[in-house]
């Protein structure tokens, strides 16, 4: 009806072409007005609400220098060097340090912590042989602690890995933005989103059959960049064409250009993606964007072209030339004098030494620090809010966990050659005070984000898990003490249901009598075997969950044994519970957070629990220290002193699959695993191959000697160890052990009654005594 | 019996005026007494002394997440200090935080060595920690603790 309306009035005999024509053109204009309408609805709604996705940034401990603090001058330099200072003055400027001897003068920049911002900072440090002796500010004055500023190590990245830090038009040197129109869009303060010159010479080169190219503006890049998919189509520049002007109807130049140059594409970090001139001089150069020289400012200029193509890592020749004819166009339109053209010109790239570390250089910490986070945040968020982690991480310890790790295990390979794929291992270090987790090592290629072994690698724990049913036993001091007689004999444990249990020593002998003490350090499989049923698997499980485990385990006895499968990091929690005195504290990855501009959101405080009294932690920890003294971690001696009384634990599980080693010092707590990931055996022994890596890693920390409180319910008593009674001076070989107040044996040995010539006899009458009491 | 109660109850009151530790309920408005000793009976190193004195001055400005910041700084410059551990309770008293006020407590004790003054504080503190979270019978063994040591 509507159409006879309009149309039927048409006069016949005009051709049905005509009217057949208006209707495709009337239809055509409709549908372009719409389009129009949708690109501008879009142009304005994306440009508008668009911000750019930022990534969480995850930042190391920052280093506190104070008196006192244990760390070489040379491994300071190394971690100012990692965060990209360099050496030698550079007055008005941060980011520099200077070795004088002893004393080691560092320019520390300026940055935004948790607690608040700290300005630009000279300090000056002396070190002697056990780490730092004092701080000193500008003018010599005693600095009590001077904080510098963390190294950031890695981010949680958009989907695409797409990283840029924003900046402010205001911040870019001018010199970037001649350079950039002078080479990319001269025209780009006159036009309109298009340039007809450009246009005609595009038109011109497709029409000579050279394809699609070139001839766009930086607003039309934009919207490339921005709203479009790369392919080049004619219909596509039509939609970029519209857009253009779209977007430079809506938005001024300045806003057009903030925007360029913070969604421009600028290089490729392993997987990372480098946006946005930020980043870029960051990464190129590290420093900030306002710091930039002509020369810097023109090679980032150089790479919008094509990063991959004028990489100056790969191709400097080509980033050089590049660069050149940047410099060149940015004179031909008299942005810079010849003098500023001609010195910049003879200027080298002067690019950072290259450290690729893609999204991060440490992707097992960074993923725990992922997952911590996920708790309480948003993927998205985490994602693109550039919300600021301040993590627990001691890049130091981290560095050298993973370089020691690396490199034992790939001494084993050669020595045993058990084919592909080849050992893995595992590293945790955490503060053994605090839990904070100081270095987390996922495998012997610390770099490759994958499988991340020190977090999801379950595996059986062997003799780990002896302290649990130890401690059980010494939190009874009524029946158990250090020195308590444990049976080492033949052991078979029956029970309903399940074939029975025949738990056999590493070395395949029976010990028979043996003190408590003994049987842990030399880690007898069957006396342990024997105490744990006696005391109830359900109890001993009950202290391992007390300790911090909390997945669920089957009250087997073997288990008593390590049948169980954990992992390293949850083995780290249980040791943590033993060195810090019975407290337990969850293990932590991150301190702090707070958004983009440095609000703080949350914190994610020290938190403690008493687990156990002190006196049995106190009892099982002097253990742990007899197994490194005379017992299977003998071999510690070879990286550490005596003094540092470490106490650690070995383990090896059935057929050698697994090797363990789990300890501490006064102030670092480590695990380490190493063993195949398909559960080959790896015929390697806690001792043989854990306990190395352990050892060597440990003894390039400068650890601080375990020196434990004593607890008031603990008294040292002087014992003969043959008899397992109380001694004195006259007594050979007698020992100082400790015992929960009442439990100490009150009968003298004969010794310590005796004096002179009768004391051998006395001796052999005491063991004679002792082995008529056993029955052997 | 309901005598001695409200006699120990007063103590407590007493005590936690004394310790410089708001008791709840606090008095309206008011800034908060600070739960800092005047003046340290130990000379501190330099390094602990600076951040007991930032987080002296963020608690004294109402800043007690940044004063609890402060206090675990130092704990990691030097967790074997007892005192630290005892600010650290009562800041996490402040915070009403009462079971981790009890721990560092317990954690500043299992450090203090001989010093059973700075122990009888803990306990006192631990009294005080059960007392807010309603356990009046571990508030007064912890009281009792308190009194053995003098």
């Amino acid at each position: 009806m509507f159409r006879r309306r309009i149309f039927g009035e048409i006069e016949p005999g005009r051709s049905k072409f005509w009217r057949y024509l208006r209707y495709a053109l009337l239809t055509l204009a409709l549908f372009g007005a719409g389009f129009t309408l949708y690109l501008d609805f879009r142009v304005r709604s994306e440009f508008e609400g668009r911000r750019f996705a930022l990534p969480a940034r995850i930042y190391a401990r920052p280093l506190e220098l104070h008196a006192g603090l244990r760390i070489s001058q040379a491994d300071v330099i190394d971690e100012l060097r990692e965060n990209g200072y360099r050496e030698g003055i550079t007055e008005g400027d941060s980011g520099w340090f200077v070795r004088d001897g002893d004393w080691l003068e560092i320019a520390v920049r300026p940055f935004r912590f948790w607690d608040g911002p700290q300005n630009a900072l000279r300090v000056r440090a002396n070190f002697d042989a056990n780490g730092v002796t004092k701080v000193q500010g500008a003018q010599a004055q005693d600095l009590p602690l001077a904080r510098v500023e963390p190294l950031p190590i890695g981010g949680i990245y958009p989907g695409n890995n797409q990283d840029r830090v924003l900046v402010r038009l205001s911040e870019v040197p001018k010199p970037l933005v001649q350079a950039l129109i002078a080479t990319e869009d001269r025209a780009f303060y006159t036009h309109h989103g298009y340039d007809l010159r450009g246009i005609a010479r595009a038109a011109w080169s497709f029409v000579r059959g050279h394809g699609l190219q070139g001839g766009s503006t930086l607003t039309q890049q934009l919207v490339k960049n921005f709203f479009l998919t790369p392919e080049r189509t004619l219909q596509r520049k039509g939609t970029e064409f519209i857009m253009a002007v779209l977007l430079e109807l809506h938005y001024g130049k300045e806003e057009i250009l903030e925007t360029y140059l913070n969604e421009i594409y600028l290089g490729q970090d392993r997987d990372r993606a480098i946006h946005g001139v930020g980043l870029a001089s960051l990464y190129y150069f590290g420093k900030t964007v306002d710091r930039l020289t002509l020369p810097e400012c023109a090679l980032l200029v150089a790479l919008v072209k094509g990063p991959g193509v004028y990489d100056p890592y790969r191709h400097p020749d080509r980033a050089l030339e590049r660069r050149n004819l940047v410099l060149r166009e940015t004179r031909n339109v008299d942005s810079i004098t010849p003098e500023e053209y001609m010195l910049a010109r003879s200027t080298s790239l002067g690019v950072n030494a290259k450290a690729a570390r893609g999204t991060s250089p440490h992707p097992a910490f960074v993923d725990l620090v992922y997952r911590h986070l996920r708790r309480d945040y948003d993927e998205a968020d985490l994602r693109s809010e550039g919300l600021r982690i301040f993590t627990t991480l001691d890049p130091r310890v981290q560095a050298k966990a993973e370089r020691v790790l690396e490199r034992r295990i790939a001494q084993f390979d050669r020595e045993k050659r058990f084919g592909e794929p080849g050992l893995e291992g595992a590293v945790v270090v955490t503060d053994s005070q605090t839990g904070e987790v100081e270095a987390l090592v996922g495998g012997r290629d610390a770099r490759y984000r994958g499988f991340n072994r020190a977090v999801d690698a379950a595996r059986p724990v062997g003799s780990l898990l002896k302290p649990a049913v130890y401690l059980t036993a010494l939190a009874d001091p009524a029946h158990y003490t250090l020195i308590t007689p444990l049976d080492d004999g033949p052991f078979v444990w029956k029970s309903r249901g399940a074939p029975d249990w025949e738990p056999m020593n590493y070395d395949r002998q029976f010990h028979g009598a043996v003190p408590l003490r003994t049987a842990f350090a030399q880690s007898y499989n069957v006396a342990t075997a024997r105490l744990g049923t006696d005391l109830g698997v359900s109890r001993v499980l009950g202290t391992v969950q007390r300790l911090g485990i909390e997945r669920e385990m089957q009250p087997y006895a073997s288990t008593l044994l390590g049948a169980l499968d954990l992992s390293p990091l949850e083995v780290a929690q249980m040791y943590q519970t033993i060195a810090s005195g019975g407290f337990r504290s969850p293990l932590r990855a991150i301190r702090e957070v707070t958004t983009q501009d440095g609000k703080p959101l949350k914190r994610y405080p020290l938190a403690v629990e008493q687990a156990f009294p002190a006196e049995p932690v106190y009892l099982i920890t002097a253990a742990m220290q007899g197994v490194v003294r005379e017992g299977t971690g003998q071999s510690l001696k070879n990286w550490l002193p005596p003094e540092t009384a470490v106490a650690g634990k070995t383990g090896t599980t059935d057929e050698q699959r697994d090797a363990w080693f789990a300890g501490f010092t006064g102030d670092k707590l480590a695990i380490v695993w190493i063993g195949y990931d398909d559960n080959r055996s790896a015929h390697l022994t806690g001792a043989g191959a854990a306990l190395p890596v352990w050892g060597e890693l440990m003894a390039s920390l400068a650890v601080e000697p375990l020196a434990l409180p004593k607890p008031q319910g603990i008294e040292t008593v002087l014992v003969d160890p043959q008899s397992g009674l109380r001694a004195d001076g006259g007594c050979n070989g007698a020992l100082e052990l400790p015992f929960a107040q009442g439990s100490a044996p009150a009968e003298r040995a004969p010794c310590a009654t005796a004096a002179g010539v009768a004391v051998q006899e006395f001796k052999q009458n005491a063991k004679n005594w002792w082995q008529r009491l056993w029955g052997r | 019996m309901t005598r001695f109660v409200r006699q120990l109850l007063n103590l407590l009151a007493v005590t936690a005026f004394l310790a410089g530790c708001a008791s709840v309920p606090r008095p309206e408005p008011g800034p908060p007494p600070s739960p800092f000793p005047a003046a340290p009976a130990h000379a501190e190193s330099p390094a602990i002394a600076s951040l007991m004195d930032s987080a002296r001055a963020d608690f004294a400005a109402g800043r007690v997440a940044n004063a609890a910041a402060s206090l675990e700084r130092a704990v990691r410059i030097e967790p074997r200090n007892p005192r630290l551990w005892q600010q650290l309770a009562r800041v996490r008293f402040e915070q009403h935080d009462y079971v981790q006020a009890e721990s560092c407590a317990a954690r500043s004790s299992s450090w203090a060595g001989s010093d059973d003054a700075l122990r009888a504080d803990n306990w006192r503190l631990i009294a005080q920690a059960r007392e807010a979270r309603g356990d009046s019978e571990g508030a007064r063994a912890a009281l009792d603790a308190a009194e053995r040591l003098r």
